[in-house]
């Protein structure tokens, strides 16, 4: 790569100004940078270096040049950084809730228009749940890699000790609190057992998005300029989120880390958990209790979000560069691919064929509580995500945790975040 | 009783400072499940830094962020002595404007030009490069503030005694200048290299390769957002990727404080 651009700016330099884009029509064989973030644990660069190897051998005309790039939100600042520059990447893996920012920058190409009349096949065989996230302005513009859903996590040794059945997860939010109350354990003024922990720290729209779909409200509209935070089902879900520390004390009040939460899971300090299925690996790895998974629980109807990363093509590439950019995405999602990347990362393998390979069929055998996120899916919703996505998250983000810290009541909270992000969507509805 | 005082808050101060340091050391050195639990009997390990040093090519980061810093610090201390000498004890027009837009610099956030500066790396053909890393930082609008400041604060009897005795110009900057302004330049130096040992963000956007990729990048993968946190893991990591600079204070700590004295008097 550096190589090559450094001889594209002699030879630019040597022509009086011939536009930098030029390099990419010279080199027959194909060079591809491919932006990849990392999210959980493990060796995952390596994973991606040995697939990558794999799709080399097997394309002898085409070279990947994977380039792990930081977090999520670095992977778009350096993709955009890149593109604003005339340099952007063939490809990438990025947030699929990034799709209106890539958009709005004019960044990305729909993969159906890239893919021409073959490719409707491949993209209608991903779980609809997962190209929620995909779809704007009838076209598809991500194709799901590593997703996620949120599932509930618990303890069946605390189960057992508080008189609960260890089989059964709470099945309803009713259940959800009454089992908390009897989970929760307290020595004096301190709690040495919570009930549960719904994070609230960094992305807490995510999980909250759980209970506002499952008291049946939506967030967002699919063109994503339209937002709808003020509505009683949210409202409700945001007061039982509430309660859950405040009222009930089955939970600790104020925000609850992220990060921390399975550490806490892991050292019994609370008793039922709601995270990522990304993080199944790691609690396999480190729960010294067994636990078991389940999905969210149900007030009007089950529900999730959807989560992760999507792959995007680029801008400012030349044809034959596209072509392979999608024969490299087309290869890394094939049912066997896509279920080699679920089972080694943990992450919900995103086709319904590659629940039928014969590897995944073993590993879910073996690991039952790797399929519960797929039954979920059938009652998944896309991830929030709209225009100007990084601003108008926070500003739900900011209400939540002013509600969660007692210092807005819930209904006040989503109304300021509903008018203030109308403020900033109100350009995007003219059209 | 003021005194006692003044070494009570000296304390706390220090205890607040050793803190998180002191809990990196504690959860480095243990398995997990001591994370938060402190207790005498917790079995001492080395298999966090092991599993850290696995994750990612750190020792190939150790020399590329050693590069950096260094060849920082080298282009810095050259352009800014010259530059601050010239703005210091030489007249030319338009010198009062030319030390404005310098000081200008100091107002923007380099974080503000990372587009802007990622077109020039491209139009130099340098992507993906230590010097694409370090060029924007080369011309330190501090640093020509600061020594600047200095250079002007040396008396005036000590340059005319020099000229009187033949000196050039170059000369009389490094036989009278340089010499005097030493305890600024370490001061300078730590700033630096502690700055740049830490850059994170816009390294990771310029560069594609392990090859030209400082220790912060490798860093970053511990910090997996889906996950949760393995502080066991994520301590050890920064402890030795820190050790060096730490080491390198406490051994030379006496020097750095009183040059941070000297140079904060004037």
């Amino acid at each position: 790569m550096k190589r090559l651009t450094r001889r594209a700016v002699l030879g630019g330099a040597a022509a009086m100004g011939v536009a930098l884009g030029a390099r990419r029509a010279t080199a027959a064989p194909v060079r591809l940078n491919f932006y990849f973030p990392v999210a959980v644990g493990g060796p995952i660069t390596k994973i991606i270096d040995g697939m990558v190897a794999d799709f080399e051998k097997e394309h002898a005309d085409v070279t990947v040049n994977a380039i792990y790039s930081g977090s999520y939100q670095d992977t778009t600042a350096k993709a955009l950084t890149a593109v604003k520059s005339g340099e952007p990447p063939h490809l990438a893996v990025a947030l699929s809730t990034d799709m209106f920012t890539f958009i709005d920058e004019d960044a990305i190409l729909p993969f159906d228009e890239i893919a021409g009349s073959g490719g409707k096949t491949w993209l209608d065989g991903f779980f609809p749940a997962f190209m929620a996230n995909s779809r704007a302005e009838g076209r598809v513009w991500g194709v799901p890699f590593q997703r996620s859903t949120i599932v509930l996590y618990w303890n069946k040794t605390a189960f057992r000790a508080a008189g609960l059945d260890p089989d059964k997860a709470p099945a309803t939010w009713d259940e959800m609190r009454g089992f908390a109350g009897k989970l929760t354990r307290r020595s004096g003024a301190d709690v040495a057992q919570w009930g549960v922990e719904i994070p609230s720290s960094g992305f807490p729209y995510w999980l909250f998005q759980g209970l506002t779909t499952e008291n049946g409200a939506i967030l967002m509209n699919e063109a994503g300029n339209e937002v709808y935070f003020d509505k009683p089902e949210v409202v409700e879900a945001l007061q039982y989120m509430v309660d859950l520390g405040r009222k009930w004390q089955v939970m600790p009040q104020g925000i609850i880390e992220w990060g921390t939460t399975p550490q806490d899971f892991f050292e019994r300090k609370t008793a039922m958990m709601w995270t990522t299925t990304g993080n199944l690996t790691n609690v396999r790895a480190n729960a010294p209790f067994p636990f078991g998974v389940a999905m969210l629980p149900a007030q009007k109807r089950r529900g999730s979000p959807t989560g992760g990363g999507n792959f995007y093509l680029f801008k400012k590439t030349s044809p034959a560069e596209r072509q392979a950019a999608l024969a490299f995405v087309q290869w890394m999602t094939t049912p066997e691919r896509a279920a080699e990347w679920g089972i080694k990362t943990g992450y919900v393998a995103v086709r319904p064929d590659a629940w039928t390979t014969p590897a995944m069929k073993r590993y879910v055998a073996n690991f039952p509580a790797a399929a519960v996120a797929r039954d979920q899916l059938e009652f998944a919703v896309a991830e929030f995500s709209t225009h100007d996505n990084q601003r108008v998250t926070k500003i739900l983000n900011d209400g939540l945790q002013a509600a969660l810290t007692g210092e807005k009541h819930p209904a006040q909270a989503l109304a300021d975040a509903q008018s203030e992000a109308d403020r900033v969507l109100r350009p995007y509805r003219r059209s | 009783m003021r005194s006692a005082l003044e070494t009570a808050a000296a304390w706390l101060l220090a205890l607040i400072w050793i803190l998180p340091l002191a809990y990196a050391g504690w959860t480095a050195f243990h398995p997990a499940a001591y994370a938060t639990a402190f207790r005498f009997d917790a079995p001492l390990t080395l298999a966090n830094f092991a599993a850290a040093w696995q994750a990612a090519p750190f020792a190939r980061y150790f020399l590329n962020t050693f590069l950096l810093v260094t060849m920082i610090l080298a282009a810095q201390l050259v352009l800014c002595t010259l530059a601050a000498f010239a703005f210091a004890r030489i007249e030319f027009r338009g010198r009062a404007v030319a030390f404005l837009l310098v000081l200008v610099q100091l107002m923007v956030m380099p974080d503000v030009l990372i587009v802007e500066n990622y077109r020039t790396m491209a139009r130099l053909g340098i992507l993906d490069s230590l010097g694409a890393i370090g060029l924007p930082y080369m011309a330190s609008g501090f640093g020509i503030f600061l020594l600047r400041q200095t250079f002007k604060s040396v008396p005036r009897e000590l340059d005319e005694a020099a000229r009187i005795e033949g000196a050039g110009l170059l000369q009389l900057l490094w036989r009278v200048y340089v010499p005097l302004a030493r305890p600024v330049y370490l001061a300078y130096g730590l700033v630096s290299v502690s700055y740049h040992w830490n850059n994170f963000l816009w390294p990771l956007i310029v560069t594609n390769s392990v090859e030209t990729r400082p220790l912060t990048v490798g860093l970053q993968i511990f910090a997996s957002t889906d996950q949760g946190i393995d502080w066991s893991i994520i301590t050890a990591a920064s402890l030795m990727t820190t050790a060096p600079l730490l080491v390198a204070f406490l051994l030379f700590q006496r020097q750095f404080v009183q040059s941070f004295l000297r140079a904060g008097i004037r």
